[in-house]
């Protein structure tokens, strides 16, 4: 027990000191921030600045002259007389971003319209020339019957349906959108740390078995004990790391209102300019998703089963091979283990009661990025998470048991690639 | 301090009988050298003594007791493929090894400065192992051996990548750790350096003991059947002799020849002969056979 200690402290110190860890510790939240904020801001910069000038070959002899006449932001439309052949040489030439065409029948709803283009407009153009043109042929189509003004108010009345969470004292809003991606943050930030710290593992197994310092330290201590406290003082370190990062994320929670309160002005809320950062945000309608403490101890708990579990894998991996593109043909299972839940997290958000969800978040291997996501999303009965933790458990138990009968045998194997009969052999021997 | 007693030895990696059958006892305040050709099983019989693996059948007692971890804290071990962490200091690497060991932090500090100095490398305690040339790693590797103060020592190939004024500080080490009354192994594929070194040898061949005892005796066992040759003009002078069976030549070079004589061949007749064929003879000794020719006949006997 006391080399297992030695061990770990040895791997935490050594690597918490690192430049690598210290760098990566401070830059990812700066990264994820970046990620996170950038792709809104660029692609608002880059729309705005998009305006479209459409020349419109107007076969129905109406739509063409209502479009022009109508106010739509970012499109001017130029009703066209010329043949098809100057238009098409006025769009080539830049004259015009592209021709649209109103066919003949469309105000009868019998045929649909054409936009021709150099570089097929991309879909967000495609979405809001659609919108334009069916509401043009709509309005037409209830002026010709005489639509009485408050029957088209009716028509254009869009009620909304909230979404509430009956909770002990009552109900809440159901921030379903703001849970998503909560649930979807937490389940790629375990997915990347799993892959990562268990890389970790892997390449200090490596390390040790290259650089063959392990023959003189496995006569002084047990590989088991070598392999604990490799593997439990990898994990210390990516605990710190993750406890940093929680307090990072926290810290900005709780002053995400003032920041937003920075590019908020009071007039535009009928709020006097002394109105504080709260009432500010609060007018302003802007809420911050609750994140609750018991969702951050289960993300804590599931992290470091699906860890261990993946760790140990990692590290049989890493004794058994003497160079990283041994490494690359052994890992590609266990790889493939971790992405699967991935391809699921969608369907879970989804869904996160069917049964094929319930199912997913029990399996060993997924349940550290499934249960969590499901957790984020939904309330899920208390048994189902015990059931899904008590298995997550058992599988590193296990896990850790068969890793470490092959790591004992494959750190003192050199040349040789084992098969995997040769691994049944050693775990039947030993 | 005890002796190291290894009982009938047996071990085996599927199929492959590595070690069979092995028995052999190095005393305190002498040192055992262990040798054999490559894949004989010496290293498969050093990770058994050092309890890295366990025998299949048999047993290796160390002072009367079988060995586990009590002795591994008691052991100091110098493989012969051996390495540091590289990103590590010097000074974290010899502590964290020590520490493994069991010894208290303080008592490891002392000890460490204590050996950096005797092997004048106080200087690289901050030093990064990356950084180290391979003749200080293994000054390194071995003071790392010594830390714990350990009773029972198997250094395999110790020598290795050392320049002549360390290899002799190194000796001086081992011999001074002799005295001390610690029970010493040493492997090595180096002769010479066994000659100089060892007290006693055991010799394995395909995993079986072919030869074992105390040097001196072995080497009276093994007739005085070699001739030293030195001599000016006709470096062909011999080759008659040699053609015709009567001797074997084991070692040539310009004006020398060490010669192995054959059955029946007396060394009066090859002074015979190399008189009246060599212009002038400067020494003509009759001694034991070199250690690496006792060596390869009795592997060769033995296979």
């Amino acid at each position: 027990m006391t080399k297992i200690w030695i061990v770990l402290r040895s791997e935490f110190v050594r690597r918490v000191t690192s430049k690598w860890f210290i760098a990566t510790t401070v830059l990812a939240p700066v990264v994820l921030l970046a990620l996170m904020v950038l792709p809104p801001v660029v692609g608002m910069m880059a729309s705005e600045n998009n305006e479209w000038t459409v020349a419109v070959v107007d076969e129905t002899d109406v739509l063409g002259t209502r479009l022009a006449e109508r106010d739509a932001p970012r499109f001017t439309f130029v009703p066209v007389d010329t043949p098809a052949d100057s238009v098409r040489a006025a769009v080539l030439s830049g004259r015009f971003d592209g021709y649209l065409v109103l066919r003949d029948g469309m105000l009868e709803g019998d045929a649909g319209a054409a936009y021709y283009s150099v570089d097929g407009g991309g879909f967000s153009l495609g979405r809001r020339l659609a919108e334009l043109v069916n509401d043009e042929v709509t309005r037409y189509r209830l002026d010709a019957q005489d639509v009485p003004l408050d029957v088209r108010a009716i028509m254009e009345d869009r009620i909304s349906v909230d979404l509430l969470k009956l909770t002990d004292g009552g109900s809440a809003p159901d921030s379903a959108a703001a849970s998503s991606a909560i649930g979807l943050g937490m389940g790629f930030v375990i997915y990347f740390t799993m892959f990562l710290y268990g890389a970790y593992v892997m390449h200090g197994v490596m390390e040790e078995k290259q650089s063959r310092v392990l023959e003189v330290v496995v006569s002084s201590v047990r590989p088991f004990e070598l392999l604990m406290g490799k593997v439990l003082g990898i994990g210390a370190m990516g605990l710190l790391q993750m406890a940093t990062w929680i307090v990072f994320v926290v810290g900005l929670a709780l002053s995400a209102g003032g920041i937003a309160s920075v590019f908020l002005d009071p007039s535009d809320f009928n709020l006097p300019d002394t109105a504080s950062a709260a009432e500010l945000v609060d007018a302003a309608n802007i809420s911050f998703p609750h994140v609750a403490p018991d969702l951050v101890a289960w993300f804590l708990l599931f992290f470091l089963g699906g860890y261990l579990l993946y760790a140990s894998l990692f590290a049989a991996i890493g004794s058994l091979v003497d160079n990283q593109q041994d490494a690359q043909g052994l890992m590609f299972p266990v790889t493939i283990l971790i992405i699967i839940p991935l391809l699921f997290i969608t369907v879970l958000i989804e869904n996160p009661h069917s049964l094929l969800s319930v199912v997913l978040s029990m399996v060993p291997f997924f349940s550290p990025i499934l249960m969590v996501v499901r957790l984020a999303t939904t309330s899920v009965p208390f048994w189902q998470v015990l059931l899904s933790y008590t298995l997550l458990c058992a599988a590193f138990v296990l896990s850790i048991w068969i890793c470490a009968r092959i790591y004992r045998i494959g750190i003192l194997m050199y040349g040789k690639k084992p098969t995997y009969r040769d691994l049944a052999r050693w775990l039947r021997h030993s | 301090m005890g002796q190291l007693v290894v009982e009938r030895v047996v071990k085996r990696y599927g199929p492959l009988l590595a070690v069979d059958d092995v028995s052999f006892e190095a005393a305190p305040g002498r040192i055992m050298g262990l040798l054999g050709p490559n894949g004989a099983g010496k290293t498969s019989t050093i990770r058994m003594i050092t309890h890295i693996t366990a025998p299949d059948d048999g047993r290796i007692l160390y002072e009367g007791r079988p060995v586990g971890r009590w002795s591994q804290e008691r052991l100091g071990y110098l493989p012969e493929e051996r390495g540091l962490y590289r990103r590590m200091t010097v000074g974290e690497q010899l502590l964290y090894l020590a520490e493994l060991k069991g010894v208290a932090r303080e008592d490891a500090r002392r000890k460490m400065a204590r050996w950096l100095e005797r092997f004048e490398a106080t200087d690289w305690v901050g030093r990064k192992t990356e950084e180290l040339s391979k003749g200080m790693q293994q000054k390194i590797q071995f003071i790392a051996t010594l830390l714990h103060d350990p009773t029972l020592l198997i250094l395999d190939e110790p020598f290795g990548g050392l320049d002549p004024i360390n290899a002799e500080l190194l000796r001086e080490v081992i011999w001074e750790l002799r005295d001390d009354g610690r029970c010493i192994l040493f492997a090595s594929h180096r002769m010479e350096q066994v000659e100089q070194l060892c007290d006693d040898i055991c010799l394995i061949s395909n995993g079986r003991i072919v030869l074992d005892g105390s040097l001196r005796e072995i080497k009276r066992r093994f007739a005085r059947n070699t001739v030293i040759l030195e001599f000016e003009g006709g470096s062909d002078a011999m080759d008659d002799m040699e053609a015709r069976g009567d001797v074997r030549v084991i070692s040539r070079s310009h004006n020398r020849l060490e010669m192995m004589l054959s059955d029946g061949t007396s060394p009066r007749s090859v002074l015979d002969y190399a008189l009246s064929h060599v212009d002038e003879i400067r020494k003509f000794e009759v001694t034991e056979p070199p250690l690496s020719e006792i060596f390869m006949s009795s592997v060769r006997k033995g296979n």
